[in-house]
């Protein structure tokens, strides 16, 4: 099969064994790969009803479709579990070499279950697969842990988890090459199963259907690229480059825990100040001609990471108020080396600098000065949330969780939705994003439908005259647009790639595969895709109770071009129901059998 | 004539690696590309392509004793009707870029002088250098 390893692994890491299968030809039509294939698998083989950290609970890794192809950036790998934050579905899509080097030792998915008896490592090298001890490693950061199994194992790339991990920090997540699987606490639930790192190597060939005609393609796009205005914008400032923009234009940068939607003091932090000053080059993933990451190497701080990104710009700066940059890049170089999802640090940051400023919580029980705008305190507190010292340990269990804990009125200034910290997207100025946060099966998310753009821009693909302050025809949009971008995740492509291919993939999905999906027939796939992740969600327990916006999206925006925007709660249920609609769900929410019959998928719901 | 390698430029995106494969075998895979990327830290990334004399003294050449290390108009490609694997040349190498996958050894052939990987390269990382 073209472009396809050929093979799924399982591992149990309670037994020590793995099996190896065939990849079902049916199976990769109706899926494609990365994240239809989580899609199918987490319903297959996890239990939706067990806890992300029993040993029941798998990991499940799939490199896109076409990653591995010369198709610029497709280089994506999808991580799938149960989601540490809130026990429903989690994926998490990077960017690092991880899933190449996985396709290239010839597996399109690799199942992980069970739990080690001490902290170790598993290692893939084509045919050979083993468990090896990771003692010697426990407490190590993501960095050093990568170096060390490089050293024992030579050419492999390596996946890790931090201290964080270790300690099942909640949002804990997966580092390879400086690349994060970010979200919703992969690396919690490789901690849970002892499993502090996978190492693999690749050495065979991936072949692609028609060779000369996916070289052209390859010259077509990469000319496209790097003529395209994004090429000149991301290999100068990055994912941040609009960060000013967000700001001024449009209002909606999230600012000291969700306050304010403009950060007044953001001039250190927009990549047009830092970029010049401190980014010695640009940064990639792999496959990617139009880089947007950054080294970053800092001054007044020893250190260098690979971003700064525009959702950690928010989360450890305008979010935290904090306006130094050598802060903000040092907060992200802690969180990549201990293992933390820096948006959901953030945000656990900035909730409990809230409660602070409110007198809702003590300087001795906070252990530190948590005043908005002190980054010497942010970094303190990234330390104590990583070892889980202190108010750590109540902020390592996210913002919900950790609201709970705290009790009182700490539950009015948790930003969350269904237990999962935002990106830097104030939706109460953005109403269809909202809406996305909402029914993400995630939780609060801004990659599974990708309609920020859309919104803050008004048109998109087959959208124009989008209006983000309205709450009407919402449903639909988002809908469709998760459709749209879940394609993206199973054939591996970059999202920011979006305004560039859009759903054109019947050229080089010919070239790749031989069949020329057309764009009705990918979003067939896609809203598979979706409907299943949702299934899943119900099957753990999803209520559309808990798809609620936290309660600061019902008041209005206090300044900036967005002034008094907000969400009432009669369009935050309005806006559920239409989507449930023109989803072809019922009023609960519930995917009808009409629909599980039309996308062919009613064995998953009894 | 070889491919001049900037460091300080390399995004590490491996483009390179995958453009060579195809070029050459109608595949992709990174062992048998003829330029390697080392991803080392956050601002190393290192290629390894052969400088076919400029930066060395052909030890492949010297260290090949199956006849399989050629030199034709200043450019040294493997010869594969007579490679048989050995890993000498991958030893003798002091550039490291030589390699040994699965009993055949690749290196950058210059794609007859005009090398593909340079073409693609967005950073201009890697530059023809006469």
């Amino acid at each position: 099969m073209y472009c396809y390893g050929g093979k799924i692994l399982s591992v149990d890491l309670s037994t020590g064994e793995g099996v190896k299968k065939t990849l079902d030809e049916k199976l990769a039509s109706r899926y494609l790969g990365g994240d239809g294939f989580g899609a199918y698998f987490m319903n297959k083989i996890v239990d939706a009803k067990t806890d992300a950290f029993s040993p029941d609970n798998a990991i499940i890794i799939a490199p896109g479709l076409l990653t591995g192809t010369p198709v610029p950036t497709a280089g994506k790998t999808a991580f799938f579990s149960k989601s540490a934050l809130n026990n429903g579905w989690n994926e998490s899509v990077m960017g690092g070499r991880f899933g190449f080097a996985l396709k290239q030792a010839g597996y399109d998915v690799l199942i992980i279950k069970g739990k080690a008896e001490k902290l170790s490592y598993l290692v893939i090298k084509d045919n050979e697969v083993a468990i090896k001890s990771a003692e010697h490693l426990r407490g190590e950061t993501t960095r050093k842990t990568a170096e060390e199994i490089k050293k024992d194992e030579g050419d492999v790339v390596v996946a890790s988890i931090g201290i964080a991990g270790e300690k099942l920090v909640r949002f804990a997540c997966v580092d390879c090459e400086e690349r994060q699987a970010g979200r919703g606490g992969i690396g919690a639930v490789m901690g849970s199963k002892n499993l502090k790192a996978i190492a693999v190597y690749g050495g065979n060939d991936i072949e692609v259907a028609k060779p000369d005609k996916m070289y052209e393609l390859m010259a077509k796009y990469y000319e496209i690229m790097i003529n395209h205005p994004s090429f000149e914008d991301d290999g100068k400032y990055g994912t941040g480059e609009f960060l000013e923009w967000m700001n001024k234009e449009r209002g909606t940068f999230p600012t000291r825990n969700w306050r304010e939607g403009v950060f007044d003091e953001r001039k250190e932090i927009d990549p047009y100040y830092w970029a010049p000053r401190y980014a010695v080059k640009n940064k990639a993933c792999i496959q990617c001609v139009k880089p947007c990451g950054k080294a970053f190497v800092m001054k007044k701080f020893e250190g260098m990471v690979d971003g700064v990104e525009y959702e950690t710009l928010y989360s450890l700066g305008s979010n935290c108020g904090v306006a130094s940059i050598e802060h903000v890049a040092k907060g992200n170089e802690l969180c990549d080396l201990y293992g933390i999802d820096t948006i959901s640090t953030g945000g656990v940051i900035g909730f409990i600098m809230d409660l602070y400023e409110n007198g809702l919580i003590s300087k001795e029980e906070v252990g530190v000065d948590a005043k908005f705008g002190n980054g010497d305190a942010m970094l303190e507190l990234i330390e104590k949330i990583a070892h889980r010292e202190g108010i750590g340990d109540v902020l390592a269990e996210g913002v919900k969780k950790a609201a709970e804990k705290i009790g009182g009125e700490a539950s009015k200034y948790a930003v969350h939705v269904r237990g999962m910290e935002p990106p830097a997207y104030d939706v109460r100025g953005i109403k269809g994003m909202a809406l996305a946060f909402m029914t993400s099966p995630r939780g609060a998310c801004h990659l599974r439908s990708g309609a920020y753009a859309l919104e803050l821009v008004g048109k998109f693909w087959k959208f124009e005259g989008v209006d983000r302050f309205s709450s009407d025809n919402k449903g639909k949009e988002i809908a469709e647009m998760e459709n749209f971008m879940a394609i993206y995740d199973a054939l591996g492509v970059c999202k920011f790639s979006r305004g560039i291919f859009l759903l054109n993939f019947d050229e080089i999905l010919d070239a790749a595969i031989g069949k020329a999906l057309k764009e009705e027939e990918l979003l067939v796939i896609g809203e598979r895709i979706c409907n299943l992740k949702h299934i899943f969600n119900i099957k753990a327990g999803w209520k559309k109770e808990d798809a609620r916006l936290p309660e600061k999206i019902h008041k209005p925006i206090p300044e900036g071009v967005s002034k008094g925007s907000y969400v009432s709660e009669e369009e935050e249920k309005k806006m559920l129901s239409d989507y449930f609609a023109a989803r072809g769900w019922d009023k609960n929410g519930v995917p009808t059998r009409k629909k599980l019959e039309e996308l062919g998928i009613e064995e998953f719901m009894s | 004539m070889y491919v001049k390698t900037i460091p300080e430029k390399c995004s590490g995106c491996m483009v390179c690696e995958i453009v060579c494969s195809m070029k050459h075998w109608n595949v992709v895979n990174r062992y048998k590309s003829g330029i390697r990327i080392e991803k080392r830290s956050v601002i190393e990334d290192i290629q390894h392509v052969c400088s076919h004399g400029n930066e060395c003294n052909f030890e492949c050449i010297d260290a090949c004793k199956f006849d399989a290390m050629k030199k034709n108009n200043g450019i040294v490609y493997v010869d594969y009707e007579n490679c048989v694997g050995c890993g000498a040349c991958e030893k003798a190498c002091p550039l490291n870029a030589v390699w040994i996958h699965e009993k055949k050894a690749y290196k950058c052939d210059l794609c007859g002088g005009e090398p593909e990987c340079v073409k693609y390269c967005s950073q201009e990382a890697i530059v023809v250098e006469v």
